[in-house]
């Protein structure tokens, strides 16, 4: 519940002594932020009558002076330029200011000057600059997040803004949970590196004031991670529910936008997938596509009971019980809608796209041996018409990034099937992966070939003949967490921060991924930490991607540089 | 809970300790002319709320054991039930008043406004059903243990089996003609009661069903605050493209 609560109380703060009506600015990052964790409905309590984006208000010029503005916005330099001009001329009757992260001395005097009518009545920080998606789960949705693999030296402002921003957003997630970590990082990264770098110069150094909470127990530790460690994950198919949404469908901020994938009556365009308010959600989110089918069968079935029993209304007791059950009727009944839709539609696109097929190759390639039947199952594919563009991509990619040094020929041929068949991906870009997080580039081991107890434990799983052929893949940070749970996790591989040391295992551990998380990585958390270990572990990314953010992050990069 | 936060005061670096929170000559301004109906109904709910406080005592009196014919406490239940029906039936009249013609800012702090008070004054209505659901089932249990006699509920039919009985062809002795006495009048009770909540019934599901479309669904799209932005956004957008026509 953690950062999900902490977002949620900074909120409260902000409404509770305000009375009256109110309108609630946002802007277009923390509307993300405020959404995931509070509802329309509980806005309305605090009568907050109007939700608006700063760089809209312009727009109507009704004088709107009983009603009380409460902001909540970033403190970026657009932010404050709308806020000079909003306070030059107010339309509101007050104005209370919150800003997400710690505002610099330059913009507060900019704001006390703007503020010639004296409608100012507060200016605070409130640190929920981070989009909390799950309990521990968060996430930056930073736009431009294929800069992290842009060399320092093409684009230093922008690589600097990227930093910046990554930076900002892991001190929020400290300062909301009142406590200042040790650093790891990954060894190999410059990016890992370097943030982790400003980070503890803003937490030990530049704000050390703020961030000194006094706390006497051991110090979490913040360990940072590139995505080019293990660059399979993203790729993958997925079959558990909520990461096969993202894959198939997209999540954005917990919500679904069905709109793209066929037309829908205006009540299940946009669908809501939160675990906090949707306990079937809850209970189902890590499970299998198999699984899923059945549990929501059941879930109809009860519905069209309860719904039967709502038709024969013959009796006033019916009548009645019908009165007092109709909210909680009308839930469950777009509830069921909701689900029924998403599993219809995602099992549509399985066939279609001949996923389960798919699928199994891609497994193969992530997780098991054999480099001549990979070549032919990926060239089968290929070949194969109901086969999509962006599977075939995703094979090559993941045939490549597996088996790179093995006969190059092969690896070849594959590149130009694939150019022969997908006119829109450009020659290179599967290359321009290698380069990017080759087997040269990894630390981990991501295929569990280096390490001998890695090695032992893939013979074992392949022995003991794997329940589901589909989700046998168990991404790179499963093995990374087992490692700090066991205190095991390598100095060389992820070295402490200058001075940084820690004795002993941490209790709480904030792995931060360079260049996005995925829901499976965010589903092994999830697990590890019911696992009951003694540790917490909370995960946090710039983005969370599917195998279509992830090409498209590459493609980008790759159109930047030219090669 | 102490937050890690930081507070500003600007205005002279000499007012160190002005206080944060009453500053400024700008006081709020007049709201519109609607705002005195939103006022008018939450004034009712709070009405309806206080009745309901004191429904809640007479169907606990009326539970309890006495030696009149508790034909005091049935009217008192009967007038005050009717009495929060209607403020409810009416406030859901008045609730219909704050629709806005036209998009503006102002027509969106209005349905935000309804949208509130018909949330509250759904859950004035279910929570008034659930109360007579209640009392009424403690009601049946405690009549049936009394009399040792199993008086049928069906509310539809609301005939008492006694009447099927051949009664002439009985010949009753004294406490036998007591007990009789006794039903005979718990019947004709027990239709009035009967009546009233079929009354009730009708009117709260009416209410219920004007109101089920103005409350949000919690936990759907349409409770999600940047879905709500976007339909400001649109409908300010189209409400300029009108008035630019």
């Amino acid at each position: 519940m953690v950062l999900v609560t902490a977002a949620r109380d900074y909120i409260n703060r902000m409404l509770q002594d305000i009375s009256g009506m109110k309108v609630l600015i946002l802007d277009s990052q923390t509307v993300s932020a405020v959404s995931v964790v509070y509802s329309q409905s509980e806005l309305l309590q605090k009568e907050v009558f109007l939700v608006e984006l700063v760089d809209s208000i312009y727009k109507s010029k009704e004088s709107m002076s009983h009603l009380k503005a409460v902001y909540f916005l970033r403190p970026s330099s657009e932010n404050i330029q709308h806020l000079r001009r909003q306070l030059a001329n107010p339309r509101f009757g007050e104005y209370h200011l919150f800003f997400s992260n710690m505002l610099k001395d330059t913009q507060i005097h900019i704001l006390a000057d703007s503020d010639e009518q004296e409608v100012v009545q507060q200016v605070q920080e409130f640190y929920a600059d981070f989009v909390a998606v799950e309990p521990y789960h968060f996430t930056l949705n930073i736009p431009s997040n294929h800069l992290y693999m842009l060399p320092a030296v093409v684009d230093p402002s922008s690589l600097q803004h990227f930093c910046d921003r990554v930076v900002d957003g892991i001190a929020a997630v400290f300062l909301a949970l009142k406590r200042r970590p040790v650093i790891r990082y990954q060894r190999t990264s410059d990016i890992a590196k370097r943030i982790a770098q400003e980070t503890a110069k803003l937490m030990y150094q530049q704000e050390s004031g703020l961030f000194d909470f006094r706390r006497t127990e051991i110090s979490p530790l913040l360990l940072i991670l590139d995505r080019r460690d293990d660059p399979v994950t993203p790729l993958l198919n997925q079959w558990t529910y909520q990461a096969m949404v993202h894959e198939l469908i997209g999540i954005q901020d917990n919500k679904v936008d069905l709109r793209s994938i066929g037309d829908f009556p205006k009540d299940q365009q946009e669908v809501v997938l939160s675990s906090e308010q949707d306990t079937f959600f809850k209970a189902n989110m890590y499970e299998n596509f198999g699984d899923i089918g059945m549990n929501i069968k059941r879930m109809v079935d009860e519905f069209q009971q309860v719904a039967k029993s709502n038709q024969s209304i013959q009796t006033i007791e019916d009548m009645a019980r019908f009165v007092e059950n109709y909210p909680e009727y009308k839930k469950m009944h777009g509830n069921v809608s909701k689900h029924v839709t998403l599993v219809t539609e995602m099992s549509k696109m399985v066939e279609e796209r001949k996923l389960m097929l798919v699928s199994e190759t891609e497994q193969e390639l992530a997780c098991n041996g054999g480099q001549g039947a990979a070549f032919e199952a990926v060239t089968n594919l290929l070949n194969n018409e109901n086969v999509s563009d962006i599977d075939r991509l995703r094979l090559v990619m993941l045939y490549a990034l597996r088996y790179e040094k093995d006969s190059p020929v092969q690896l070849m041929q594959l590149f130009n099937k694939l150019a022969s068949r997908s006119a829109k991906y450009k020659p290179g870009l599967v290359q321009f992966l290698l380069k990017q997080a080759g087997v040269d580039k990894r630390t981990g081991d991501l295929y569990g070939n280096r390490d001998f107890m890695n090695i032992a434990r893939n013979m074992a799983r392949g022995l003991k003949g794997v329940e589901n052929v589909y989700t046998q893949h168990q991404p790179l940070l499963f093995q990374t967490m087992e490692s700090i749970i066991k205190g095991r996790l390598r100095d060389v591989d992820y070295p402490f921060l200058g001075n940084h040391f820690q004795q002993g295992r941490p209790q709480d551990v904030i792995i931060f991924i360079v260049g996005g998380t995925t829901y499976e990585e965010s589903r092994s958390v999830a697990l590890e930490n019911a696992n009951n270990s003694g540790i917490r572990f909370i995960l946090g990314g710039s983005v969370i991607l599917n195998s279509k953010r992830y090409a498209m992050n590459h493609y980008k990069l790759f159109l930047i540089l030219g090669v | 809970m102490h937050f890690a936060v930081k507070f500003f005061i600007w205005g002279n670096e000499t007012d160190a300790n002005v206080s944060c929170c009453s500053r400024g000559a700008v006081t709020v301004g007049l709201p519109p002319a609607w705002v005195d109906v939103s006022e008018e109904i939450a004034t009712n709910v709070q009405r309806a709320r206080t009745k309901m406080a004191e429904l809640a005592r007479a169907h606990a009196k009326a539970l309890m054991p006495s030696f009149g014919d508790g034909k005091e406490d049935q009217h008192a239940i009967e007038s005050l039930t009717q009495e929060i029906t209607n403020i409810l039936k009416r406030s859901e009249k008045r609730l219909q008043q704050l629709s806005a013609a036209g998009p503006s800012e102002d027509s969106n702090v209005r349905k935000n406004v309804q949208r509130s008070l018909a949330t509250d004054l759904q859950n004035l209505s279910m929570e008034l059903r659930k109360k007579q659901s209640t009392y009424l089932k403690r009601l049946r249990q405690q009549k049936e243990g009394q009399d040792g006699v199993d008086l049928e509920m069906n509310l539809n039919g609301g005939r008492s089996r006694m009447e099927d009985d051949d009664l002439d062809d009985m010949v009753f002795n004294e406490h036998q003609m007591a007990k009789l006495k006794k039903s005979e009048a718990f019947t004709v009770e027990r239709e009035r009661e009967i009546q009233q909540v079929v009354e009730s019934v009708n009117e709260l599901a009416q209410i219920m069903k004007d109101l089920s479309v103005l409350v949000i669904d919690q936990g759907t799209i349409v409770d999600r605050i940047d879905y709500n932005i976007q339909n400001v956004a649109t409908t300010v957008d189209e409400g300029l493209k009108q008035l630019q026509k």
